[in-house]
């Protein structure tokens, strides 16, 4: 993105995919059109809307479990924990960014068992995705280079330690654009409890341009997009503001007319449009309440413990299958109560937040298969980092970057896989390393993005969202 | 195995090492270049070298510096060891997992050459190819030479760009029309659009110098400094948050925030703005006024969960975003990019960036206290040298004339001995743990068990009196360890709170006595009796080393109480410290001396004052004379105002660690630097002196301070090197951003990157000229300013024509004015202003213009849909809106208002749905249609009149004949405040013209 001022300003440039071109205003398709001659690289038909090689996947959704989700204590079982609990074996100096001196080894206080096809080991906190794990592919040997959590996320929604770069689902938007027109590209569903680290750092657009920014919605809010229609209490009314939007379209027109070959005028008319097509869509896109109630119980919105991160994935199922490109549902807020951060106690704040997720997450799995959208949806589970294999307190974990599970699901994705091993005590990745940059790489891969080819300039360097590392995982694509 | 490893090394060696002679090292060159570096080059430079822009990795190997640095995996060779080369493992692929290159197996007979190259001791012959041709070749950093101005303009701007245009058979724009010449000049100057009477002005102006004098007019507006502050504050991503994990107000950050808005206003010289952001503590000591410059220093972000649990990488991630910033700013250069390696385009070596490092190790970033009267920081540092002295018993300070009056006041106060009265308990004395043994002298020994903590608790009944002061007297005795005063093994104590209840008869609950004040004998380094009153259970009194003796604590009353003799008394002596930090004698007393003469004084200070004048040593004198202008620089101290502080940086600075909670943090040296590799803190190369850029040769690129000079000295040498007159990239670097702002677009479209990955200059000659005139006229913006606003340039019109279209899409060359759109800032204010509700104040603390609830962590929670616009009769302008870094608000962020996580040279500009929803429903532009329409409709009654007013206060103009109809038929419908938001919806109102 070299910019002049004409092409500075940005509108959906990537907006183009065939499925979507009708209704568009002529006026505004042709700029875009005239825009696009312009710019390198389009996602292409012949590539499945892939940029740089065919897309197995079309739309993603990202659960992030915030605070670092324990490793050992749900998907890498540790037996030698067993025989070395309560001996200190660990440093005898604190590492940068744990938050107390590393106390004895400590076992798991879960069982573990061995599931499915492929014998996965999974403790009994997750006994409903234990039934899915020949589905999923496993990275077992993740690795962050912090041990700090606002650091940590950023890293593994945006590439970098630090603010201000674009997330994922952002270079996602900037690169592909929408599928479709009447609802945004990005949505981001954080906890009804509060916003995670880093406040809304991890969904920001950085340096792109606001359109790529992930659309906030509160499940539940009475707008789901902000902004969708004027609030109560006001002047407005459904027919002052479409009498209002039809004089504003006329008197935009004429000063278009009066302005000519400025392409911007014309892509903010069309934006009006689009702006009433997302308030024809949204509500109904945005309503669980219009799934049977036998989905709504699959998903666990009956119960407390499961109503609020059922009901985001449950949204997410229907956004995906809305065109909705890329989703990121947050489990947990920031903060020491109420997430993955179990500094005080494993056995006491581990399962509540476990058992949130688990049948939700489950029921997404089985409700996109249900719907087809399994072959071109990808859905990623993951987390900031590991925990110690140390005791915290009596009983509680701490911050590890050393280590830490995360998995894969759908499309392009070889089920019932693990890449990766952590050592015998889960401190440190030990063979089949991987990054969040490879994850970010991987995910890329499979929307048809070579990632050190998606670049745009910023300060002096051509920016990625994998810096200056990633590898694709191929050991888990099918 | 020795010998056959022998016999295999002398199989291998290469034929030329096994010839003696003078020409081994032309012969092994040579035998580089023919037979090594071909392979390197065909199967390797690909991914690690400069040219290919790409070092996978971490490694280059296009010198032998870089596979002798290598990569992420360390060395790549080890000259004469194959098996540690994990060069060669890689391409032998027989061990290891390391496999290259990835495109498969090298021919077997190129492997045996690399084998035999390196067992041979991997001669190589190349140096560091990062830099190719001189430095100065480059444009930005060529020196500022003022060059001569093109013929064929009357304006030498136009000049300049003309001469572009005719060679590319293109001409200038005609000028504008006057209504859109003085909105674009409104706009672009002040951020807020004309009223419609300012621009009928303008219109109707007969005035040949019209348009000279309203620029002149503009400029010196306050509201200029208001617009201009802003790119600045994007500039240096200034916000009033943390970001990251604890995204923490900085209540005190707007200070900075006025100061920009002010030095812009009073057009400070530029060299001169650059030297009090970096360094007004040090180039105006005097002048404390300044020291709010120095937010520049604390304008980024702030990672508080590092800074507490990852101290390291704070450390140097933190300094690394103070380099980007200033460097960036000030010179258009992305030093920063040489954190991990050399910059990979421009000639930055990584020991220059870490030079820069070490400019800023001597500060943290927090709240710094200051005097904004510099008058009261005279007078403060006075005393607290003064107090320095008393501390010292520096007889220099201390006697000389100028002191003689206070301290022969203060003798006379204190030399009649005050007469306490011991208190008597009458077996009223309580432990959580100890037993209490009266003594004669009427004092208590504590024995018995000794726990971890304790309170005392003693009751008791006074006489009548009007006391004025408590003594405790913490005494020494044979049975406690060390002789006490204290039961701690060490005879320490530590008194955390001293506490007196009075309950008065008829009351149903005792009350608190206030002290003012507390004295001791003696206080333990940081443990000094005033936080025995301070509230604090975690602060506490001490007196160690100075054990095995009395001492004694006087505690003074606020007021002095006239007592009733019915009232009970209750003291509490709080003993919370822990590790049995606990009193083992003591007696209390009480005393109704007036208060002057109380004070608890040093044994020296006490025998030396029950002497006649005339027989005290000098030793005494002393002591008493340091004695009594302590009392007095520390009385006179707490009559100072308060100091004021502004978020910035400093050696001594209250770091912000929790939401309204800090901690002071003193960093008396400077910490070490070091050159990272790979910018791995775990990988020291050598240490890094303060300095900056080295391709500037003929300034001098590392400052050479000695150890002994302040920290403060480090900026200073910055400041200077960067507003030095014949540093190149300063002046060009503010003229471009003039230039961006002004057009929309720089002379160089990438104004924070003037390196080989930004834009070229589209008029080198012309950025050249204006920087020289911006530098030869004292660094004067204003000057600058008018020198483009009054070119014919500025002033086109931003009508396209096919001609330019076709051979400059971009406008590159300038053959008419560009229409930008709107920022945020200018957008909002524009519909408060044309609302007729602006609030024109100036400066202060923020306006939140959000709902704070509580924080689920040590982030409040924040809701901007909730603000009612209603709620305050008037608005402030954007710029003293509160920003919070990580929770943006949404309406600013729909019109592209940036994430100040990063530094924004250029704002985006960009339409989309999000967009259009929220200029159409937010409430925001709701209720400023209303209030628009309210206001219009209280002044007229025809609805023509109406509609006529609000077009023209939002349009500048008046309505259409068709639009006139259309508006009517709609306001008829719908009412005034309907259109209003139509209007505000338009392009033409969104566009500048």
């Amino acid at each position: 993105m070299k910019p002049g001022f004409v092409q500075r300003w940005q509108m959906d440039r990537r907006n183009l995919l065939g499925d979507i071109a009708g209704g568009f205003a002529g006026l505004a398709l042709a700029q875009l059109l005239a825009r696009e001659a312009c710019s390198a690289e389009k996602p292409r038909h012949d590539f499945n809307g892939g940029l740089h090689h065919f897309a197995r996947a079309r739309r993603v959704i990202q659960l992030f479990m915030n605070g670092g989700a324990s490793p050992m204590d749900t998907f890498d079982y540790k037996p030698q924990l067993e025989k070395l609990h309560g001996q200190k074996l660990g440093p005898s100096q604190k590492p940068e960014g744990f938050t107390a001196m590393p106390g004895a080894l400590m076992k798991s206080p879960f069982a573990f068992k061995q599931h499915g096809q492929s014998g996965r080991w999974v403790s009994s906190v997750f006994p409903e995705q234990a039934k899915l794990v020949d589905q999923m592919a496993f990275l077992m040997a993740m690795q962050s280079k912090t041990n700090v959590h606002g650091q940590g996320a950023y890293l593994m929604t945006s590439g970098f330690i630090l603010p201000g770069f674009p997330c994922m689902g952002s270079w996602i938007s900037y690169a592909l654009g929408n599928l479709k027109d009447n609802l945004p590209t990005f949505v981001v569903l954080p906890d009804a409890r509060g916003l995670p680290y880093n406040q809304q750092g991890c969904f920001s657009a950085g340096f792109l341009p606001a359109i790529h920014q992930g659309t906030v919605i509160q499940a539940g809010a009475s707008q789901p997009i902000p902004d969708l229609f004027p609030p109560k209490g006001t002047f407005t009314n459904a027919t002052l503001d479409s009498d209002g939007l039809g004089l504003l379209g006329a008197l935009n027109q004429s000063h278009a007319n009066r302005h000519p070959g400025d392409s911007r005028l014309a892509s903010r008319i069309s934006s009006y449009e689009l702006a009433g097509k997302m308030q024809l869509a949204a509500p109904e896109a945005f309503d669980v309440m219009r799934e049977s109630a036998t989905i709504r119980k699959a998903f666990g919105l009956e119960d407390k413990t499961t109503e609020d991160f059922g009901r985001r994935c449950l949204l997410a199922t229907r956004l995906v299958e809305r065109g909705v490109r890329f989703v990121q549902v947050w489990s947990g807020p920031q903060g020491a109560t109420n997430n993955w951060d179990n500094h005080g106690s494993i056995p006491n704040e581990l399962p509540p937040i476990a058992q949130s997720v688990d049948r939700p997450i489950a029921a997404l799995l089985q409700e996109l298969k249900a719907r087809g959208l399994d072959k071109d949806t990808l859905v990623v589970w993951t987390t900031e980092f590991g925990r110690t294999p140390f005791q915290q307190g009596s009983t509680g974990r701490d911050h590890n970057g050393g280590s830490f599970v995360s998995w894969l699901w759908g499309a392009g994705i070889k089920a019932g896989t693990a890449y990766g091993q952590s050592d015998d005590w889960g401190y440190q990745a030990l063979a089949d390393k991987t990054t969040g940059h490879d994850m970010h790489a991987t995910i890329l891969h499979l929307l048809g993005i070579d990632h050190e080819k998606l670049t745009v300039r910023h300060n002096g360097i051509d920016r990625r969202l994998t810096d200056v590392h990633g590898q694709v995982i191929r050991e888990i694509l099918a | 195995m020795f010998k056959a490893l022998l016999r295999q090394l002398v199989f291998l060696l290469p034929w030329f090492l096994m010839v003696p002679g003078g020409w081994f090292h032309a012969r092994a060159d040579e035998y580089f270049v023919s037979r090594i570096e071909p392979i390197l080059k065909k199967h390797c430079y690909e991914c690690h070298s400069h040219g290919s822009g790409k070092m996978k990795g971490g490694l280059t190997l296009d010198s032998r510096s870089g596979w002798e640095q290598g990569g992420d995996h360390g060395p790549a060779i080890i000259p004469g060891k194959t098996a540690e080369s994990l060069l060669f493992q890689a391409v032998d692929q027989k061990t290891g997992k390391l496999k290259m290159p990835p495109s498969g197996r090298l021919p077997e007979a190129d492997i045996r050459l690399l084998e035999e190259w390196i067992l041979g001791g991997a001669k190589d012959p190349r140096k560091v190819a990062v830099h190719k041709g001189p430095v100065e070749a480059w444009w930005s950093l060529k020196k500022l030479e003022k060059p001569l101005v093109p013929k064929g303009a009357s304006h030498p701007i136009d000049a300049f760009i003309r001469h572009k245009l005719a060679a590319k058979g293109l001409q200038p724009a005609l000028l504008t029309d006057r209504r859109t010449l003085a909105r674009r000049l409104y706009l672009d100057v002040t951020g807020v659009p004309p009223t419609w009477e300012e621009a009928e002005a303008f219109v109707n102006s007969p005035d040949d110098d019209g348009y000279e004098k309203l620029v002149d007019k503009l400029l010196a507006s306050p509201r200029y400094g208001e617009r201009w502050a802003r790119h600045w504050l994007d500039t240096i991503h200034f916000a009033e948050t943390h970001g990251f994990e604890h995204d923490l107000p900085r209540a005190e950050a707007w200070r900075y925030r006025d100061y920009v808005i002010a030095a812009f206003n009073n057009d400070i010289p530029w060299g001169r703005f650059i030297q009090e952001q970096l360094a007004a503590d040090a180039f105006y000591p005097d002048d404390t006024s300044k020291r709010v410059a120095l937010g520049f220093l604390g304008a980024g972000t702030f990672d508080a969960s590092s800074y507490s649990t990852a101290p390291k990488t704070f450390e140097y991630l933190d300094r690394d975003d103070l380099v980007h910033q200033t460097m960036a700013a000030f010179t258009s250069t992305t030093a920063n990019c040489a954190r991990c390696h050399a910059h990979k385009f421009d000639p930055i070596s990584q020991e220059d960036y870490y030079s820069l490092q070490a400019v800023f190790a001597g500060i943290v970033e927090g709240n710094i206290s200051f005097d904004e009267d510099p008058k009261i920081a005279k007078e403060r540092s006075r005393l607290t040298l003064l107090a320095d002295a008393a501390v010292r018993k520096d007889a220099g300070v201390l006697l000389v004339p100028e002191y003689q009056a206070v301290v022969q006041k203060w003798v006379e106060q204190h030399q009649n001995p005050v007469v306490w009265q011991t208190l008597e308990f009458d077996g009223k004395v309580k432990a959580d743990a100890g037993t209490f043994k009266l003594q004669q002298d009427g004092s208590f020994l504590v024995g018995d068990s000794t726990p971890e903590k304790d309170t005392y608790v003693l009751t008791t009944n006074l006489p009548g009196k009007k006391w004025t002061a408590f003594r405790l007297e913490v005494l020494a005795h044979d049975s406690l360890p060390k002789r006490g005063p204290g039961r701690q093994d060490n005879g320490n104590l530590h008194l955390s709170e001293f506490e007196a209840m009075v309950l008065n008869p008829g009351q149903p609950s005792p009350k608190p006595l206030k002290f003012s004040k507390a004295t001791a004998d003696f206080n333990q380094e940081g443990w000094g009796i005033d936080r025995a009153i301070d509230g604090k259970p975690e602060t506490a009194w001490g007196i160690y080393p100075q054990v095995g003796k009395d001492h004694q604590a006087i505690f003074e009353f606020e007021q002095p109480l006239p007592w009733n003799p019915e009232s009970k008394l209750t003291i509490h002596l709080r003993q919370l410290h822990g590790g049995r930090h606990l009193i083992g004698r003591f007696r209390l007393s009480v005393t109704d001396a007036p208060n002057p003469s109380l004070a608890a004084l040093p044994a020296e200070v006490a025998a030396a004052l029950r002497k006649y004048a005339s027989q005290r040593s000098q030793a005494e004198i002393i002591e008493i004379a340091s004695q009594a202008l302590k009392d007095y620089s520390g009385a006179e101290l707490k009559k100072l105002p308060a100091q004021a502080k502004v978020y910035a940086a400093g050696a001594t600075s209250e770091v912000l660690t929790g939401l309204n909670q800090g901690s002071t943090q003193n960093t008396p040296k400077p910490r070490k630097v070091e050159v990272l590799r790979r910018g791995d803190f775990d990988k020291p190369l050598k240490e890094a002196h303060p300095g900056a850029l080295s391709a500037i040769h003929w300034l001098k690129a590392r400052f050479d301070l000695s150890d002994s000079e302040p920290e403060s000295a480090r900026r200073v040498a910055l400041a200077n090197w960067i507003a030095d007159a014949n540093n190149p990239l300063t002046w060009r670097s503010v003229a471009n951003r003039v230039w961006h702002y002004h057009f929309g677009q720089g002379i160089c479209d990438t104004p924070s990157d003037f390196g080989k990955m930004g834009g070229n200059p589209s008029h080198p000659e012309l950025l050249d000229w204006l920087a020289c005139e911006l530098r030869d006229h004292g660094g004067s913006l204003i000057h600058l300013h008018r020198l483009i606003l009054t070119s014919h340039a500025y002033k086109q019109s931003s009508a396209g024509n096919a001609k330019g279209v076709e051979l400059d899409a971009q406008n590159r060359l300038l053959w008419r004015q560009n229409n930008q759109r709107m920022d945020a800032d200018t957008y909002r204010d524009g519909l408060i202003a044309i609302a007729g509700k602006m609030d024109w104040k100036m400066g202060g603390p923020s306006i939140r213009y959000f709902r704070e609830g509580k924080p689920v962590q040590s982030t409040p929670t924040l809701d901007y849909q909730v603000f009612d616009w209603g709620s305050m009769p008037l608005h402030r302008r954007s710029i003293y809106r509160f920003v919070w870094r990580g929770i943006p608000d949404p309406f600013m962020e729909a019109l592209d208002f940036p994430d100040l996580g990063l530094l924004t040279p250029r704002r985006e500009s960009s339409s989309s749905a999000l967009q259009a929803l929220a200029l159409y429903n937010n409430k925001f532009v709701l209720h400023f249609s209303s209030e628009l329409a309210r206001d219009v409709e209280s002044k007229m009654s025809a609805i023509e009149d109406r509609i006529s007013a609000v077009t023209q206060r939002v349009l500048l103009r008046k309505p259409t004949i068709s639009e006139m109809q259309a508006f009517r038929e709609y306001v008829t419908k719908h009412g005034l405040a309907a259109l209003c938001r139509v209007l505000f919806n338009t392009n033409e109102f969104l566009f500048v013209g």
